[in-house]
């Protein structure tokens, strides 16, 4: 059996051999994570363990303030893990599961945080819910303090319940109905069948879901930044070690100390959870899924869906509206001032900076990523998991460590002899003035989305459609452009949107990386909110958002969301 | 084959910007590390590239960013001059050799106290450290605006002040620096040799004495802001009763919109001030353009552009106009800040505050 095994293995190694093209992309795919995602990880890693640095993790790990703040994160985590992923569920149950009006509604007002600026719900949250909030204090007349733990829990399951949405909808909806109709018929009422059928099966999607947003909430900087009062998180602290005391090794031992829980928790998910899935998918689900009809089961559940998306409308409502008034929060009346400072100031530069290294990166971070999915489904090669894994790294990572590490990495040319492999990336001096950097930090964040996307997609296809195309003499290119990339179209328009709004939105990782000649919406939201000139730092968030918007109304125009089978067949009508 | 083509010719194109790009940044260009707030920084650049035809830039960093940004790139900097935020920063950035001594002719017009004798850096505006206060969230806690760094540890204020952090923060620094001050004032008024030492630093004694007034402080202290005059519009919007800033970031922030709502107020037993210092960058890499950006920034007509943006620092050239609604250092008491001494402890300063204060959970 062995023996057979490892000549068809060695048979397709062979078919890649004799691919020159095959090879040559391949090296790209290995050259482009080793450079870009290990290099600066190691080095990380690296200077955290050399001499300077490791008395420093003696240090922190004794020290009681930095226990608690270790502390803080981990319950910070838990929490927001907890509860966002329970709104995710709460959601995607109303949506699948209940027959209730506005599902369209509360379908968009859960996708909205994906396109959110950072920053921007945390301002606005405090412009409502803060000491002087419109909301706290102008409706119930407390001042009460947002500022911490309670703070940062609401901002950040608002931010981050999309994933466990999304995650878990797509579940619910593949579930077979089939299972539900049997326990009913051998009598189980529906909150049995909910208790012992649904949610056993939902179990390793809900706790997928918990760890994804465990690792965002501890690796989100912004949010803890701007409401986190004395509340210290580790990724606050990075940023204070690194921007204010310049303390690289610091910064590189505490990053140390926040990769571990994110890395265990990407290790779990990847090779726990995904072989404890119960779920056996047999296609498309035979039959609708029932719907719970119990008014107060079902009133309850809407009402309290219908309250969260009232308070994200009133969270974005009052980020545009705050675009556009004096003073959010203090003085209404209305002006244009905010627009004009940022249109006519240093805003029209990061505005153009920023959508241009955004539109640079997207096409290339999804084309690696399908591409990299291709290599791991279709093509059988030594380091294939290893490749897999390190580009799923770009995000398993908090962000603040890719930012450390391509600091350490890319200060300096990276040199073979005298030949200059790797010119300077970083600062105002590095190459196109840091920007290359950038541009490298967001295809790196933004490949294991269309890695995944790509992943689940080729899956579904049967690899001897593509056998066939080869059999009738197209080589391997041509059968990836021909027949491969129209099936997974709709795949390749998620990346790209996903890339794209990754990009345009993230800060974290870019942080230490902006320079005088690059300008990032992010950061310069970043020094707004900071100073707390909240009227510009809305209008950025406002620009930004119709930025991204645009941009996926573009996408759906030129890449559509349909595979080139369903193309063929609506054209063919 | 087609794909690898498409490939090839956009690497190309990366490696023609990368190599083509440096070249052409050398004609004509300025890059100002800006630490003043960013409306100033912007009016400054404009002005500057209106009369001199130089694409200049800047990027708005705190002092102490600022200061941390030099040290990394010190080998190939970025910056070609440094513009604003107190001298403290400048002194130590002197010590470490990050900026360069200039002998600049318009200096000769700004009076001695405020330039280096060695022409390390020249001061381009003076300002005053203040509090400045929410008069309704004051009204609301029973307390009155203080006129004493005493009056900031009253229990009512617990969590309703506000501070930068001194690590990035070349106000919060002044405002530590005057507390070290006053300190060493007071033991030297109780036994003389114990507040300064021969060279008239203040002892260590005196610091651990500011360090003791502020780990009771961090008590009331809600969040230790990036930006010096943040805590300014946390006031604003009422998030907090007092911030700890300079007076003049608190009158910009009435002109704009928090007339009737903030209020400035001085301690009585004296407050720091700062010189708002300019310094050219050690390997610079435009030394032309940094150098015509210095002389023009210590022009009077330079120096009137702040008050065009509310920026209401006094400026230091003495023909340059005095906005009326500027601070007026007379009729406060301003303390004997000892800029070379508080440059030189900087750095250890800071990190210890990061250490023993930020970083101590409030009671």
């Amino acid at each position: 059996m062995n023996a057979i095994r490892s000549t068809q293995q060695f048979k397709r190694l062979n078919a890649i051999l004799k691919d020159p093209l095959l090879i040559i992309v391949l090296l790209i795919l290995v050259f482009f994570v080793a450079v870009a995602v290990l290099l600066p990880i190691i080095a990380m890693v690296g200077e955290s363990f050399s001499e300077e640095g490791l008395p420093l993790f003696q240090r922190y790990l004794v020290d009681p303030v930095y226990q608690t703040i270790i502390l803080n994160t981990l319950i910070m985590g838990l929490l927001v893990g907890l509860i966002g992923t329970a709104i995710g569920f709460l959601f995607a149950f109303v949506q699948v599961k209940l027959d209730v009006p506005f599902k369209r509604f509360m379908h968009l007002i859960a996708l909205i945080p994906v396109i959110s600026p950072p920053f921007a719900l945390a301002t606005a949250a405090i412009v409502l819910f803060g000491r002087n909030g419109t909301i706290s204090r102008g409706v119930f007349g407390s001042r009460y303090d947002i500022y911490g733990l309670d703070g940062l829990i609401l901002v950040m399951t608002l931010s981050f319940f999309t994933i466990a949405y999304l995650n878990l909808r797509g579940m619910m909806e593949a579930l077979d109905p089939a299972l539900d109709e049997a326990a009913t018929n051998l009598g189980a009422n529906k909150w049995r069948v909910f208790r012992t059928v649904t949610l056993p099966m939902l179990l390793p999607g809900i706790a997928s879901s918990f760890l994804l947003i465990f690792v965002e909430a501890i690796a989100d900087l912004g949010n803890p930044l701007v409401m986190g009062g004395n509340y210290e998180v580790l990724a606050t602290r990075v940023y204070v070690t690194i921007i204010g005391l310049f303390n690289t090794t610091g910064g590189a031992v505490l990053s140390v100390i926040l990769l571990v829980p994110s890395l265990l928790v990407f290790l779990v998910q990847r090779y726990w959870i995904s072989r404890i899935s119960v779920i056996s998918v047999t296609g498309k689900p035979s039959g609708k899924p029932q719907t719970i009809n119990h008014p107060l089961v079902r009133w309850s559940l809407f009402g309290a869906v219908m309250f969260i998306c009232l308070i994200i409308v009133l969270i974005y409502g009052t980020i545009i509206h705050g675009a556009f008034v004096r003073v959010p929060g203090v003085r209404w009346d209305l002006t244009t001032e905010h627009f004009d400072f940022i249109i006519n100031g240093i805003g029209a530069q990061a505005m153009r900076d920023t959508t241009a290294l955004s539109v640079l990166a997207t096409p290339i971070a999804a084309l690696i990523g399908i591409l990299i999915a291709y290599m791991v489904v279709r093509k059988e090669f030594f380091g294939r998991n290893a490749l897999d894994f390190s580009a799923m790294l770009g995000i398993a990572v908090p962000g603040t460590i890719i930012g450390i590490g391509y600091i350490l990495s890319f200060n300096t040319p990276i040199m073979l002899g005298d030949f200059v492999i790797i010119p300077k990336l970083t600062g105002g001096q590095g190459a196109l003035g840091g920007a290359l950097a950038i541009v490298m930090v967001y295809i790196l964040r933004s490949v294991p989305a269309a890695l995944r996307s790509g992943t689940a997609a080729l899956s579904q296809i049967d690899p001897s459609i593509e056998e066939a195309s080869t059999s009738l003499g197209a080589d391997s290119a041509r059968t990836f452009r021909r027949i491969t990339l129209p099936l997974i179209r709709p795949a390749l328009l998620a990346g790209l949107i996903y890339s794209f709004a990754r990009s345009m939105t993230t800060i974290s990782a870019i942080i230490f990386l902006t320079t005088p000649q690059t300008k990032i919406m992010t950061q310069q939201i970043l020094n707004e909110v900071e100073n707390g000139r909240y009227g510009n730092a809305f209008a950025y968030c406002v620009i930004l958002i119709a930025i991204v918007m645009v941009a996926i109304g573009l996408l759906y125009l030129v890449v559509g969301d349909q595979t080139g089978a369903e193309r063929r067949l609506e054209g063919g009508r | 084959m087609k794909k690898a083509n498409r490939f090839s010719t956009l690497f190309l194109c990366f490696v023609i910007l990368f190599v083509a790009a440096p070249a052409m940044a050398q004609e004509d260009t300025l890059t100002v590390l800006c630490t003043p707030q960013e409306d100033w920084c912007v009016a400054m650049t404009e002005a500057f590239e209106a009369e001199t035809g130089i694409d200049t830039n800047y990027v708005r960093l705190s002092s102490g960013e600022g200061l941390a940004r030099l040290r990394a790139s010190s080998e190939n900097p970025e910056f070609s001059v440094w513009w604003g935020g107190p001298a403290d920063a400048f002194i130590a950035a002197a010590e470490e050799g990050l900026i360069e001594a200039y002998e600049s002719p318009a200096a000769a017009a700004i009076p001695d106290q405020y330039k280096d004798a060695d022409g390390n850096w020249t001061g381009v505006y003076v300002g005053a450290l203040g509090f400045c206060s929410n008069v309704d969230v004051l009204a609301e806690l029973g307390v009155e605006a203080p006129t004493s760094w005493e009056d900031l540890l009253a229990p009512e204020l617990k969590g309703f002040v506000a501070m930068a952090h001194p690590a990035t923060s070349g106000t919060a620094f002044t405002a530590f620096w005057t507390v070290v001050t006053l300190k060493a004032d007071a033991l030297e008024a109780a036994e003389a040799g114990t507040g300064y030492d021969e060279e008239g630093a203040p002892t260590e004694a005196a610091v651990d004495a500011a360090f003791e007034y502020f780990a009771q402080l961090n008590n009331n202290i809600l969040q230790y802001t990036r930006s010096g005059a943040a805590p300014g519009s946390m006031a604003g919007q009422g998030e907090i009763a007092v911030a700890i800033i300079f007076s003049h970031d608190c009158t910009k922030l009435q002109q704009e919109g928090f007339d009737g709502i903030l209020t400035t107020t001085f301690p009585e037993e004296g407050t720091g001030y700062e010189i708002g210092g300019m310094g050219i960058i050690t390997n610079a890499p435009e030394p032309e353009a940094a150098r015509m950006w210095y002389e023009w920034a210590l022009q009077a007509a330079t120096q009137e552009i702040g008050p065009t943006v509310n920026s209401l620092q006094l400026p230091t050239n003495p023909d340059a106009a005095v906005s009326e609604l500027a601070v007026d250092l007379s009729q406060i008491k301003v303390i004997n800040y000892n800029f070379a001494a508080s440059g030189a402890s900087r750095v250890a300063i800071t990190e210890r505050f990061d250490a023993e204060i930020a970083t101590t959970p409030t009671e």
